[in-house]
């Protein structure tokens, strides 16, 4: 484990020597494109992971909204990128953002519908205990 | 698109935000702070959508997710709250081999990602205004340019206005199917939260299953449907 370690603080040390730690300061204080799809690929992620470890269905229902809001901050990001590079009218992006919107409110409506209907027959909003379908 | 000044600054105060709020959301041990957590997350994104020029869908986001979805949401934890899980005595996470594939897998995401924009860095610098500062200048001038408030202090934006010709203009009809789409849900989410009771009223159970029902809770056969 350690081994693995080194050769990456010999890296990191070297990029210092070379100045690649000041151009990252710079591109740190410009955000540019790059990095709002690096903060909505984290966003995605972490709802990945509630989605795929939490017990508690209403906690999965909420990471599922932070996977679709990290989708639309992709797409307001483009949107911007696009309006920068030329296009000073081009919002397809914020309007896919806009159906996006609606489409997660009906996805709650209808989850937190099928919730509700569940723990009045079983009682329960751990997944692991709603196994009717399973094999 | 580049920010700088204040709007960077700003741009990492959000995004570390987003993401430290996300991260507990999906951490906390009571629902009800997920939910909470989950608000101010949101909250995050909208102030980064404000610093990338989209004021509406902002207001839309503060609106819609934190005004009507979330209360959605704590109403649902309400309803179904088995208390149990912050007293601790249940476990909020799948068993540890599920837990570790899942974390396996978030990693390999997380390096995917990584080296994807690292792959395709470049092209978006070649893309980019070579001077973030003659860009940043550029985006002052466009602001200033626009008609102020009543007030005579704030500037009123044309991004509502661009949004609103281009969704009628190109998406009317994806427009009028997520109207439809609404509708649905409503209709939907009523009919899935009824109790049995409801059910029975409206003659909609099946006879069987109601003769089953009866035989446990005789208040049932009471109920007549509406529509006789």
């Amino acid at each position: 484990m350690l081994n693995s370690f080194i050769p990456t603080l010999a890296f990191l040390f070297q990029q210092a020597e070379q100045g690649r730690l000041a151009r990252t300061w710079e591109a740190a204080a410009h955000p540019d494109l790059s990095k709002f799809l690096v903060i909505g690929a984290l966003l995605f992620i972490i709802g990945v992971a509630g989605v795929l470890t939490r017990r508690n269905i209403i906690v999965i229902f909420m990471s599922i909204e932070l996977i679709l809001n990290a989708a639309n901050l992709n797409f307001i990001a483009f949107s911007r990128y696009l309006q920068d590079t030329g296009n000073m009218n081009a919002v397809a992006g914020q309007i896919f953002a806009v159906f996006v919107i609606v489409v997660a409110a009906a996805e709650a409506a209808i989850g937190l519908g099928i919730v509700i209907a569940l723990y009045r027959n079983k009682e329960t909003i751990w997944v692991d205990e709603i196994d009717l379908l399973k094999w | 698109m580049t920010l700088s000044g204040y709007e960077a600054l700003f741009f990492w105060i959000f995004a570390l935000a987003a993401i430290f709020a996300g991260l507990l959301t999906v951490m906390a041990r009571n629902a009800v702070h997920s939910a909470l957590f989950l608000i101010s997350s949101l909250v995050s994104v909208a102030a980064l959508f404000v610093l990338s020029g989209a004021e509406f869908i902002a207001g839309v986001q503060i609106l819609v997710y934190v005004g009507g979805v979330m209360v959605l949401f704590l109403f649902v934890i309400m309803l179904v709250n088995v208390g149990a899980e912050e007293k601790g005595r249940e476990e909020i996470f799948n068993n540890q081999r599920q837990v570790t594939a899942s974390l396996i897998f978030c990693l390999l995401l997380v390096g995917g990602v990584l080296y994807a924009v690292s792959q395709g860095y470049p092209a978006l610098q070649a893309h980019n205004k070579t001077d973030p500062l003659a860009a940043a200048a550029e985006q002052v001038a466009r602001n200033r340019a626009l008609a102020k408030g009543a007030t005579g202090t704030s500037r009123i934006t044309t991004d509502t206005e661009k949004i609103g010709g281009s969704l009628y203009r190109y998406a009317s009809l994806p427009f009028e199917i997520a109207s439809v789409l609404l509708l649905v849900a409503i209709i939907g989410s009523v009919m899935l939260a009824r109790t049995l009771k409801q059910e029975a009223s409206a003659d909609d159970v099946d006879p069987e299953t109601l003769q089953e029902e009866i035989a446990l809770d005789p208040d049932l056969a009471k109920l007549k449907p509406r529509s006789e």
